[in-house]
């Protein structure tokens, strides 16, 4: 009945449904596309923000970390892995006479540091080089060519996946500590952490520890944490949805505007319906049930059309459709549904009230 | 025993300043098996009679009773009741749905209510009206005196004792009310219903078994 009420009139109807649909792919395609920036965001800053990096202080006068405080660092810090390293810089040749400048790091725990293109790396690095898969592709270097560093020789046993993170922990030679023995201080000291919350607690400790407020021993890094990169991202989701929202509430005055017209035009039939004896309760579920039909329509078209915008979305930001599917984003396709169907039974219910409780007499007379 | 009585009453509207007494110390009454038209010129109190008469409207004075019971202070919910229950109405513009077929038209009042299951009934009125090939044709694949036969056989489907109608062949030519006429009688011996008209149609006057002039809201027989 109500259902062939709506189509009596389908220009009108389809309106209105497609005011609602505007409402829910706006609030649905706003809710998602958050979600797939918070898990690219988190996806990209993951590896950086559970880091501590220390290097030597403005006020130290060791220049570097010494072994004594990576011994302390290592007590005080007994729930992540504390990774010494040392940097030079050294000049590479290629047996087809090519050169390339690079960066060299010695460090024992290349597990922790490094990913490799192919198998693991040593979990303590004692002999051999790990060297970077850009620059063994521009000198032409393969598995188990020497490399010369410092007048020793270094077999090379894995390449490094080219982008690591943001470079930290870099270098384009991996050798083992021993081979920069004569830096008597470690110039870096990376600790990574289970998360960036632990991070910021282990920054934090550290600081304390070797640092006063005039006397900076050691220059402790650590990245903005997860905690802000999400509550950045709360407030802009919070922001995105108050968007959708008011797209979906200028919806719903479309639907009280479209309910209360269409019960002004069926005023002498509400009459008839009163004067046979349908009671006001009926009236008004007929019309509520028209407003009801009306957002579930507009809703589930809205949701459909949101998905695939969704779909979109997460295509071009995280590059994996199928991430619109998950809760964490297909959970505003059933808010933004349960959202129109909420506002159109609220914009229905005064035009519902209002032709139910007319006098029968007045209605008739049109 | 009056199935329909009015005693004493009166009916006034206030618009602003302005007080119309519409009707005035009228008393009536109807039984079960005769037609009663109401004639008299416009604004004679003809249409807020059968208001009162049909519990769509409340009297300013006086009592109305429906089956032997006052039901002048009755509520809405409960007029709505008797409405359904015990009164038909038919209108000169039929007032059907456009968008359900005859025999939904018919079952109408009773749509809401799953207690009751009325299509058979529904179908076996619009057969007996004549309409048994329209069953399934929406008001606009019919004429003017079709769409009057589903609306008697709407105003019929909840057994009721007392029809109330509007001008009922207002609509419709020469012909076509007599036949619609024809039907009404007939309904009414058939179900022994107390038929109660208004009508400014000397036609309708000849089928009635009683007429009731009403001149300036005043009764005369």
């Amino acid at each position: 009945m109500a259902w062939r009420n709506l189509g009596r009139n389908r220009l009108r109807t389809a309106l209105a449904a497609l005011g609602i649909v505007i409402g829910v792919v706006a609030i649905c395609s706003l809710g998602m596309a958050t979600v797939a920036l918070e898990q690219q965001a988190t996806a990209q800053l993951g590896d950086l923000t559970n880091e501590v990096t220390v290097s030597s202080g403005a006020d130290s006068d060791t220049d570097g970390v010494t072994g004594e405080q990576v011994e302390e660092m290592r007590a005080i810090v007994t729930d992540a892995r504390v990774i010494p390293q040392k940097t030079n810089a050294t000049t590479l040749e290629a047996r087809n006479g090519m050169e390339a400048r690079m960066s060299v790091t010695g460090v024992t725990d290349a597990s922790a540091l490094y990913d490799l293109t192919e198998g693991e790396a040593p979990e303590r690095l004692q002999s051999g080089a790990l060297i970077s898969n850009a620059t063994a592709d521009r000198l032409g270097l393969e598995s188990g060519d020497p490399v010369e560093y410092d007048g020793r020789i270094y077999r090379i046993r894995g390449f490094i996946e080219s982008e690591h993170s943001f470079g930290f922990g870099g270098g384009d030679l991996v050798i083992p500590v021993s081979g920069l023995a004569d830096q008597r201080h470690y110039d870096t000291v990376t600790i990574i952490a289970a998360d960036g919350d632990a991070a910021g607690r282990i920054g934090d400790r550290l600081d304390t520890r070797f640092n006063t407020e005039e006397d900076e021993e050691l220059r402790v890094t650590t990245f903005g944490n997860r905690a802000q990169v999400g509550g950045f991202l709360d407030t802009l989701s919070l922001a995105l949805l108050g968007i959708g929202g008011i797209s979906l509430v200028v919806a719903s005055v479309a639907i009280l505007n479209v309910m209360l017209m269409s019960t002004v035009e069926r005023r002498g039939e509400i009459g008839v319906l009163r004067a046979v004896g349908i009671r006001r309760g009926e009236v008004l579920r007929m019309i509520l049930t028209e407003a009801t039909l009306l957002g579930a329509l507009g809703g589930l078209v809205g949701a459909l059309v949101s998905l695939a915008t969704g779909m979109v979305l997460f295509h071009v930001i995280t590059g994996d459709a199928t991430g619109a599917l998950g809760w964490a984003s297909s959970r505003y396709l059933a808010y933004g549904f349960g959202f129109a169907v909420a506002a159109s039974v609220l914009s229905g219910v005064y035009p519902a009230w209002k032709a139910a409780n007319e006098s029968p007499v007045e209605a008739l007379r049109g | 025993m009056s199935v329909v009585e009015l005693r004493g009453v009166g009916k006034r509207y206030e618009s602003g300043a302005e007080i119309i007494d519409a009707l005035k110390g009228v008393d009536f009454s109807a039984e079960r098996g005769e037609m009663v038209t109401i004639t008299g010129p416009s604004g004679s109190g003809k249409s807020t009679m059968l208001n009162l008469i049909g519990l769509l409207d409340e009297p300013t004075e006086g009592t109305v009773s429906l089956r032997g019971r006052n039901v002048t202070d009755f509520g809405e919910d409960e007029r709505t009741e008797e409405r359904r229950s015990a009164l038909g109405f038919v209108f000169q513009d039929f007032h059907l749905l456009p968008m359900l077929t005859a025999v939904e038209n018919v079952e109408l009042p009773s749509m809401w209510d799953t207690s009751v299951d009325r299509h058979d009934r529904a179908v076996d009125l619009l057969r007996r009206v004549g309409l048994g090939d329209r069953l399934t044709h929406t008001p606009d694949e019919l004429s003017g005196g079709q769409k009057q036969r589903v609306a008697i056989a709407r105003s019929l489907v909840n057994e009721p004792e007392v029809l109330l109608a509007d001008e009922p062949t207002g609509n419709l030519d020469q012909d076509t009310g007599g036949t619609i006429l024809d039907e009404i009688t007939r309904l009414k011996n058939e179900e022994d219903l107390a038929v109660i008209a208004i009508t400014h149609d000397e036609q309708l006057v000849e089928y009635a078994d009683r007429v009731v002039r009403l001149v300036d809201g005043v009764t005369r027989t």
